[in-house]
């Protein structure tokens, strides 16, 4: 069975773990640098287990050292974003914690797949590739695959069908600016601008290109979690099985969407080695513009924290 | 909230997989009626021994009394003779109407207020059978072909791309026949359609290859036909009403004018939910697609008028 590192044990490391643990699978290492705080959660997973039927292996340790052989690490520590908290001054205060992570990585895991879900997600994700070195393949971000299955269900909502057969990609920056692929939203393969008024699909790109901040505002002291969790066990599903699933990541770019030296999301297909194939998606001509304006504008972000 | 019921009439390898598959899904009790005796106790009971082991609950009872039935939500017609090798859906038709008229009169009899979906082969004329026989509303009689269809489409292509089946959809109109018609403009891979990702003479070659999935697998078997995947197809039509999940997928249902269609059962895009048949939604078809359905949709007329030749649906 592979076996997942996850570094940072609060509420997105935690409900992954239980999220991976209800998949059945991969074994999960949780760790934090607060004391006490991974071997409670596991164990408190753990006792879920009989009644929620796995008995997946779920271990707590207050060591990173616990990581070691990982063939996934999730990267889940740091600060989450402060209402009214710009995400530059967020990055200031996330980057600075990547350093000894990604030294720990490379020490204990070197072939790991890393999934990095530590905001602001795009500029953390290309600071962990440089920082560990790795093939841009494995270091992987989540973004579009949160925003993805955010529009997946206010689409099935709005049209009152099950969410099973809905599909819809976001790809860009994991910021206002990220784009939808207006296409790609279907009910089991039929346009939903064929089943639905335009102006009420236009509402709901709106909304879900602000729905992190819409349960930041009503949740006031945390941000969103489940659903984070859940697009994390996703790929830890897709990278340990092997699925070769399709959905949009974060990762960096070398000239693929006419974009190069910034991780955004863009359709991957996933396998156990991380990213195995960056689908090229046909972008209609106000998509590629809005697409190409959010990288400019991620770049300049990161010309101004580097500054 | 009662307990709910789902009855499936025929317990051969399609009626027999279809229970066992809604027993896993744990939402309803289930009877199997077949007018084999011992042979439905038997499976029902071996189904009940896995139950342990395979965590599911749910009662589960083998008869060939059709009073059993008595207030199903859900009645899933399977009974009647599988194709065999040469044999054309005409030959079937023949003699699978009789057999599913008595059905029908049982469900209208013993479960007034179920929904059914029929599984019979020539299914889209089997379907007038039910739909005249019983005389239920519209919505409530419907028939399993293009789930199944669109499931061999979506492993079709899943294995051309080399992408998990689980994001893959499909859509598959018409008939169940030859002249089913297959949707590549609504077949994508995570939203994607297969148009952008695959050239039209490997599209063609899978669109040829879902048309003839039945008969591949027959072919395969020499006496027998394929059950698992139209079991699965009937499961989850099964779930869709009984947990009222508004599933859109393409069904057999009955038109009243929609794609210019009157008074004949074909596969359309509906959403199933627990009132059956919801609504059916109608696409903007391209020419081309628009007359492989009318095409296929007359198919399906001769069958209704050949059985009218010979059989009195009342």
């Amino acid at each position: 069975m592979k076996r997942v590192g996850i570094i940072g044990s609060g509420n997105v490391g935690a409900n992954t773990a239980f999220f991976i643990a209800e998949n059945r699978t991969a074994s999960v290492t949780l760790v934090d640098i607060k004391e006490g705080l991974s071997v409670g959660k596991a164990l408190d997973i753990l006792e879920a287990g009989p009644i929620r039927r796995y008995d997946t292996e779920i271990r707590g340790e207050n060591s990173i050292d616990a990581i070691r052989d990982s063939d996934i690490v999730v990267i889940s520590a740091g600060k989450v974003r402060a209402p009214d908290q710009s995400r530059d001054e967020l990055y200031r205060d996330n980057a600075r914690l990547m350093a000894p992570i990604c030294e720990d990585i490379k020490r204990l895991a070197p072939e790991a797949v890393v999934i990095n879900v530590v905001e602001p997600v795009d500029m953390i994700t290309l600071l962990v590739q440089k920082g560990l070195g790795f093939d841009r393949r494995r270091v992987l971000g989540v973004g579009g695959l949160l925003s993805s299955t955010r529009l997946r269900y206010l689409i099935s909502n709005a049209l009152g069908v099950s969410s099973r057969e809905v599909t819809g990609m976001v790809v860009g920056p994991h910021r206002p600016t990220m784009v939808v692929l207006r296409d790609t939203i279907r009910v089991s393969g039929i346009p939903a601008d064929k089943l639905l008024p335009p102006d009420r699909v236009d509402a709901i790109l709106e909304e879900v290109s602000r729905a992190g901040d819409t349960i930041l505002q009503l949740a006031q002291r945390s941000t969103s979690y489940y659903a984070p969790s859940a697009a994390i066990a996703a790929l830890v599903e897709a990278i340990s099985r092997d699925t070769k699933a399709v959905m949009p990541v974060s990762i960096r770019l070398e000239g693929e969407y006419g974009l190069s030296d910034i991780a955004v999301s863009v359709p991957a297909r996933i396998g156990k080695d991380g990213v195995d194939k960056i689908v090229l998606v046909k972008m209609s001509p106000g998509e590629k513009t809005a697409f190409l304006a959010a990288g400019e504008e991620l770049r300049a972000s990161l010309a101004r924290v580097a500054g | 909230m009662p307990r709910r019921k789902v009855s499936i009439i025929g317990a051969g390898h399609v009626g027999a997989t279809a229970a066992y598959y809604v027993a896993e899904k744990v939402i309803a009790d289930i009877v199997m009626v077949d007018i084999v005796e011992g042979v439905t106790q038997a499976k029902a009971l071996d189904f009940l021994h896995a139950g342990p082991m395979r965590r599911y609950d749910v009662s589960i009872r083998g008869t060939a009394d059709f009073s059993e039935i008595a207030d199903s939500d859900v009645v899933v017609i399977t009974a009647g003779f599988p194709r065999k090798p040469g044999m054309d859906r005409m030959d079937l038709l023949k003699a699978n109407a009789g057999i599913v008229k008595t059905a029908a009169r049982s469900i209208s009899d013993y479960a007034p207020n179920a929904t059914v979906i029929v599984v019979s082969n020539p299914l889209d004329v089997i379907c007038h059978v039910v739909f005249r026989t019983t005389g239920f509303a519209v919505h409530r009689v419907m028939g399993m072909a293009g789930i199944l269809d669109s499931t061999r489409f979506r492993m079709f292509v899943a294995q051309e791309l080399g992408c998990a089946l689980t994001d893959v959809h499909a859509m598959v109109l018409g008939g169940h026949g030859d002249q089913m018609v297959p949707l590549p403009r609504f077949t994508t891979v995570a939203g994607i359609p297969i148009t952008q990702l695959l050239d039209a003479s490997v599209i063609d070659r899978m669109v040829n290859r879902t048309r003839k999935g039945g008969a591949e697998i027959v072919a395969h078997l020499k006496t027998g036909s394929a059950y698992y995947a139209p079991a699965a197809s009937v499961a989850e039509m099964v779930e869709a009403v009984i947990t009222d999940r508004k599933t859109l997928a393409p069904c057999a249902c009955y038109l009243r004018g929609e794609y210019g269609i009157e008074d004949l059962f074909i596969g359309v895009p509906a959403i199933l939910g627990k009132n059956g048949v919801e609504r059916i939604v109608e696409l903007d078809l391209e020419e081309e697609e628009m007359d492989q359905l009318k095409k296929s949709a007359d198919a399906v007329r001769k069958g209704v008028e050949e059985l009218n030749t010979f059989f009195t649906v009342r």
